[in-house]
């Protein structure tokens, strides 16, 4: 085999990297639902011939993509112009993780042999199911969530089968939208297997795959050198709590130990919960807690490919079956995304139990809310679909950060929803005090408030941190609470379940959410005066917290530090530990 | 404005850059070019500015009541924001967004990692940003009066705080500006010496961060470039200089004193632009309307594709960490040129880049101090560069480089110095390479059927190897590599646009509304033109439109020839740029624009003499590295080329201002105006 020089594997890393930026910008320029091109939810990256992931994102959600699709197609049956595709969650044992995401991939041959993939994958906004959307907080079951995928050729040598792809268009509400997200989609995969084709022309196939195997060494022994100075041998133990399921049953635990010996690290999470009646299922894929830990090692040298590598930081990932993080067919997992993040929390939590506080405190669950309304004129189904921003944990190096859904993920602009819907966004703020207190303070969650001026709609909404807010580490304190509220002020004002559907919302409405933020990171009194006053300026923190959490004083006129007032405050700091979430503790277990 | 004196028949343009201010002055009768070049000094860069003026004047042998015009690129707005030192300003929003620049677009960037990103300090604190309540539909009409007590306190709190630059920023106030204007009035009344923009004036455009945020930099560095170009302004008069200043604006045309200053943040790239429109004004005078040019300097490289003379254009533009949606030439920059350094990450990958060693301490071959290796010291290493530079005023250190290959790059990698210097350059081209695709690839063009247009310093030197990475088939280096900023600032037009959102959805396209819209937008064009004394015959004013199929996010601007040809050219396009056209699907029309240009009288090419024998020229020999194998190689001073001279390669040509580097294989002929014009023979 042909071995690549050290000049080659720098210029492979970049055509990679070329190649996925340019895959990206075709996809957000030409996808027609907001899901994709607003919040930008989509992924595109190259696997090798045998799966393995080569170009990767800092989003830790899906696992081993590829594999589905070869125990299906043997390799041997796949033919240079194949384009294959599926949605198929339990099928790909979690590879995608609602059926919302559409993954394709198409096999890239040089001289007559396999030798990748190129792949994109995107949240579609409605593939049917019981309720615009397909994800509703009401389902039961994963059949009530939209139309399943298994992996199927789409495209044989270059060719269509249409016939598939009308099936598909005839089972969503909008076929339009489906239509475009999925020429676009296949634009992009296509795009991508031209960029593999071509660098394997110029450097040939022995040479590319070597430059794989190489970056996939060097991201690897990066991440395992790092995890052993962070973290001694021994065995540690983390429980984060997902609140609700929706349906009056919770809270769910997630129950995590981590053991590092010198032969290996495994992560054990089948102490987790049985799985929910409700939504909010993870069929976790093990390679997305590798991912999480891969990430977070590797976030000091952006010169790393984020590829396979990343996933030996953890040697093994323990599940149970019918657990909440390895459900039994056919459970529903629409709502998924709250577990995803809690588990991300968790994770942050199981590190810091193994480190002394070395890594970042509890992030809050991004949340979402959906109206779901007909057009009186048209008799067409109108869908507003909105993530809202939550705040991050505080960290050992920073402040967690302020008002952020998740990587890469971007807002509805209010010029955008008043433009196209009968709505009106009256309020988007920073939520004050959502931010744990601590020498890195939490970040702090956002209030968005909409008024509707559209006909009777049916609202969904999914919120979490409203009985367990984000802990804080090391001293710093647990971040604050969220809620959904109806009319707020009015004589009609109604505090919404967390997660719920079935909501009405009738013209005039207005409807508020409030969600929580991080967790702080360090001892709130060994916060730098100034910063706590720019907060209380900013509109982060109010004066009240700044006295009772952080223990700074402000002049009368509420524009400085008052010094002699702050040292008094300070002079007897109240005892802290490990963890906070409510009151201090040494352990969340 | 094009001056009917013909005492007045010279022109001078001046690009400050980061080391040296260029100055070039041109007779437009005769076409003849003077060259002067002082240091730069960025306490006061009017200093240089004026010096270099009189410099050129001087070599010239011509007064200051000559200059007809006075053309200018600078960088003070870019380092404003990119170094987050503008003015202390303050912003009205709509009551309930006081967050609108802390929250932004709720994102972590898509390549960021989520444990390690800082979010970037926003350049208004949310403490100096005043909501004010009061608003506007989508279609921008009132639904609550604007609350006038409130603008009025606002301004009183802005005023007690010292504060002089305030921006105003409404949703929905692209459809309506009426409560901006009105906000305007009252805090003028209140502050008659602040400085305030609104945001239906800067960017009349959807989306409230992004537009926020154009109008929150254009006054925040609206103070400084105010008082620089009135100093210039005022020094110019003071010398006795009668043509009107003119500044590049980052659309590549130029605009007036008093437009520069009321929209600064227009200036935002006034410097690459200008060099955009110098390589296409040389592409063209060479017979080459299809380019790719380069601009390689000591620390980035600026890459623009031009399309039929004219280089592309965006309106997705980015300034440091900030959105800027402004009509901007469509430049990529990235950070390699000859002082980006290399090194062996602990990973044990080779980098280079975006990290510069600067001219201090420059390059270890500079014997400066410079102890990293970089980009010309590899070139220094192959012999691609002659020892001596600037005719000879800077003298390298062969040796000093190959210290730093080897101790730094090469022992690390278990590699011979000359190999490590070529994986350096093989990897700094590469990452070139990949920005050209950007410009070019991803924007639905063939690279192959464009020619590479080289100019900066460092330019002519990697040229010829990237044109063979990207497959290029033709080179144009021009005359004066390095003072194509400022020819480009000489053949500039006044440009500016107009645009208003103006969302029109299937099957009912408001066409009066849009005829209406247009005639307001080509009035306020016609307003702009009389204002920079622009006389009939120069005037020109084109309609254009940005549209997407229903549902899209991004939109195709494509020049406005009536709904259905507009439709019909956004499908060709799309199909060009995106592999494919959904002629079944419906087409929103989203903003309506109105370009306006302003034409100055061309200067006439300058007209070089036939070249005389090939062997006059020839200077030196030396030993260069082509891909491991060692030429011996001719040294040509590119000063005694004449027209019709013939290059063959392997050759090296060297002038005052950068090194041309000619592969075996390529060959070449410079034209009647001095550009050297190279091909592939194979």
């Amino acid at each position: 085999m042909a071995a690549c020089d050290a000049v080659t594997l720098e210029i492979v890393r970049g055509a990679l990297r070329a190649a996925q930026a340019e895959t990206e910008a075709l996809l957000e320029r030409t996808a027609m639902s907001d899901v994709i091109r607003e919040k930008k939810d989509y992924f595109t990256g190259y696997f090798g011939p045998e799966g393995k992931l080569i170009t990767g994102t800092p989003l830790p959600l899906f696992g081993h993509i590829i594999r589905p699709i070869l125990r299906q197609f043997p390799a041997e049956t796949m033919r240079p112009g194949d384009l294959y595709w599926y949605n198929d969650c339990y099928a790909s044992d979690g590879g995608v993780s609602h059926l919302n995401d559409q993954v394709f991939a198409a096999p890239v041959f040089c001289e007559g042999k396999l030798s990748g993939f190129a792949q994109s994958w995107a949240h579609f906004t409605d593939i049917g199911g019981m309720r615009p959307g397909s994800m509703s907080p009401d389902a039961t079951e994963i059949f009530q969530e939209g139309l399943m995928v298994p992996p199927v050729r789409l495209y044989r040598e270059g060719k269509l089968n249409a016939e598939l792809f009308r099936i598909f268009i005839r089972n969503s509400r909008f076929p339009q939208q489906l239509q475009g997200d999925t020429r676009a989609l296949i634009a992009a995969v296509r795009l991508g297997e031209k960029r593999l084709l071509e660098l394997f022309a110029r450097f040939g196939r022995d040479s590319v795959l070597d430059a794989f195997a190489k970056l996939d060494l060097q991201t690897e022994a990066h991440v395992r050198k790092r995890l052993r100075t962070l973290f001694p041998p021994g065995r540690s133990s983390f429980v984060e709590a997902v609140e609700s399921d929706g349906h009056g049953n919770g809270p769910f635990k997630l129950r995590l130990a981590i053991d590092v010996a010198d032969n290996g690290i495994v992560v054990d999470a089948t102490a987790t919960d049985d799985q929910a009646p409700g939504p909010i299922n993870w069929l976790m894929n093990p390679a997305v807690p590798q991912m999480i830990f891969g990430i977070f090692l590797s976030g000091e040298d952006p010169t790393l490919m984020l590829n396979e590598g990343l996933m030996h930081a953890i040697d093994e990932v323990r599940l149970r079956p019918g657990s909440l993080l390895k459900p039994d067919f056919p459970a529903p997992l629409g709502q998924r995304g709250l577990t995803m993040v809690r588990m991300v929390s968790a994770c942050n939590g199981l590190m810091c139990a193994a480190s002394g506080g070395e890594a970042g405190a509890g992030i809050a669950s991004y949340a979402l809310w959906y109206l779901r309304t007909t057009d009186p004129a048209s008799g067409e189904t109108l869908l507003m679909n909105d993530g809202v921003a939550v705040g991050f944990g505080g960290r050992p190096q920073a402040d967690g950060h302020d008002a952020v859904y998740f990587v890469a993920q971007e807002n509805n602009p209010a010029e955008y929803l008043d433009q196209l819907y009968p709505a009106r966004l009256l309020r988007y703020a920073i939520n004050r005090d959502s931010g744990g207190a601590g020498r890195h303070r939490g970040g702090c969650g956002v209030i968005r408030e909409i008024e509707w001026l559209g006909p009777d709609a049916m609202l969904a909404n999914r919120l979490s941190g409203t009985i367990f807010p984000p802990w804080g580490v090391k001293g710093g304190k647990c971040g604050g609470k969220g809620r959904v509220v109806l009319n707020p002020g009015r004589a009609t004002e109604r505090v919404l379940p967390p997660i719920g559907d079935g909501t009405t919302v009738r013209k005039g409405d207005v409807i508020r959410i409030e969600t929580g933020g991080g967790g702080g990171w360090g001892d709130p009194f060994a916060r730098e005066p100034e910063r706590v006053l720019a907060d209380v300026l900013g509109g982060f923190v109010s004066e009240r917290s700044a006295r009772a959490d952080y223990g700074v004083a402000l002049a009368a006129d509420g524009r400085s530090v008052d010094a002699a007032a702050t040292r008094k405050l300070r002079s007897n700091p109240p005892p802290v530990r490990m963890f906070h979430q409510g009151e201090y503790v040494d352990a969340l277990s | 404005m094009p001056s009917p004196d013909p005492s007045r028949s010279a022109a001078v343009a001046i690009d400050v850059g980061g080391t040296f201010t260029d100055v070039t002055l041109l007779d437009r009768n005769s076409g003849r070019v003077w060259n002067a070049k002082t240091p730069s000094t960025p306490d006061d860069p009017s200093r240089a500015f004026m010096d270099g003026i009189d410099q050129a004047l001087a070599l010239a042998g011509i007064g200051p009541e000559a200059l007809g015009h006075v053309f200018h690129g600078t960088t003070v707005a870019t380092n404003l924001i990119l170094e987050g030192k503008g003015a202390e300003a303050a912003l009205l929003t709509t009551a309930g967004f006081r967050h609108v620049l802390e929250i932004g677009r709720h994102d972590i960037p898509r390549k960021a990692n989520m444990y390690s990103w800082i979010k970037p300090k926003r350049p208004v604190p949310p403490e100096r940003i005043h909501e004010i309540a009061g608003r506007l539909d989508a279609d921008g009409k009132e639904i609550q009066p604007l609350d006038e007590a409130a603008v009025r306190a606002a301004a009183r709190a802005i005023a007690k705080q010292g504060i002089r630059a305030i921006a105003i920023c409404f949703l929905h106030s692209y459809a309506n500006p009426a409560h901006e204007r009105r906000a305007r009035e009252l805090v003028r009344a209140e502050l008659p010496d602040a400085l305030v923009s609104i945001s239906a004036e800067v960017l009349p455009v959807f989306r409230e961060y992004e537009r926020s945020m154009a109008t929150i930099l254009n006054v925040y560095v609206m103070p400084a470039v105010s008082t620089y170009v009135a100093r210039l302004s005022d020094r110019l008069k003071a010398r006795g200089v009668p043509g009107p200043l003119l500044l590049m604006k980052s659309n590549g045309g130029v605009a007036s004193a008093a437009t520069a200053r009321r929209e600064p943040v227009q200036t935002a790239l006034s410097g690459p632009a200008a060099g955009a429109m110098g390589a296409a004004h040389i592409g063209a005078l060479s017979g080459h309307r299809n380019l790719i040019s380069i601009d390689i300097g000591g620390t980035s490289a600026d890459i623009c594709l031009i399309q039929d003379g004219q280089p592309g254009a965006t309106v997705e533009g980015r300034v440091g960490e900030w959105p800027l949606t402004l009509p901007m030439v469509d430049i990529v920059t990235i950070g390699a040129g000859g002082g980006s350094i290399a090194r062996v990450t602990e990973a044990g990958a080779l980098t280079v880049g975006p990290h510069s060693a600067g001219a201090v301490p420059g390059p270890a071959c500079y014997g400066r101090g410079g102890i990293e290796p970089t980009v010309t010291d590899a070139n220094l290493l192959l012999g691609r560069l002659t020892p001596k530079l600037l005719d000879g005023r800077l003298t390298l250190d062969r040796e000093a480089s190959k210290r730093a290959v080897a101790d730094k790059i090469a022992k690390p990698l278990g590699l011979d110095p000359a190999a490590a210097a070529r994986g350096m350059l093989s990897i700094i081209d590469n990452n070139m390479v990949g920005a050209i695709r950007v410009v070019s690839v991803e924007r639905g063009h063939d690279p192959r059927d464009f020619a590479l247009l080289p100019f900066g310093g460092a330019g002519p030197l990697h040229a010829t190897a990237l044109a063979r990475l990207l497959g290029v088939r033709t080179i144009v280096v021009p005359a004066a590599p390095g003072v194509l900023s400022a020819l480009g600032l000489l053949v500039s037009n006044l440009k500016s646009e107009f645009a208003r959102t103006y969302l029109q959805r299937p099957p009912d396209y408001d066409r009066a509304g849009m005829e209406a819209v247009y005639t307001d937008l080509e009035r306020a064009a016609r307003e702009w033109l009389a204002e920079e004394a622009v006389p009939e015959s120069g005037r020109a004013i084109a309609r254009m439109a940005a549209l997407r199929y229903v549902h899209q996010g991004f939109e195709l601007t494509v020049p406005w020839s009536g709904v259905e040809g507009t439709i019909e050219a956004f499908h060709r396009l799309h199909e060009r740029l995106y592999t494919f056209a959904q002629p079944d699907t419906p087409v929103e029309i989203v903003t309506l624009r109105v370009t306006a240009t302003g034409s100055l009288p061309r200067p006439a090419p300058l007209e070089l003499p036939k070249a005389g024998p090939i062997d006059a020229a020839r200077i030196d020999r030396q030993k260069v590295d082509f891909d491991g194998q060692p030429i011996e190689t001719p040294v040509y001073d590119r000063n005694r080329l004449g027209a019709g001279a013939r290059i063959k390669g392997p050759a090296i040509l060297v002038q005052l201002d950068t090194t041309t580097l000619v592969y075996p294989g390529q060959e070449g002929e410079v034209d009647r105006h001095g550009c050297l014009v190279l091909r592939e023979t194979a």
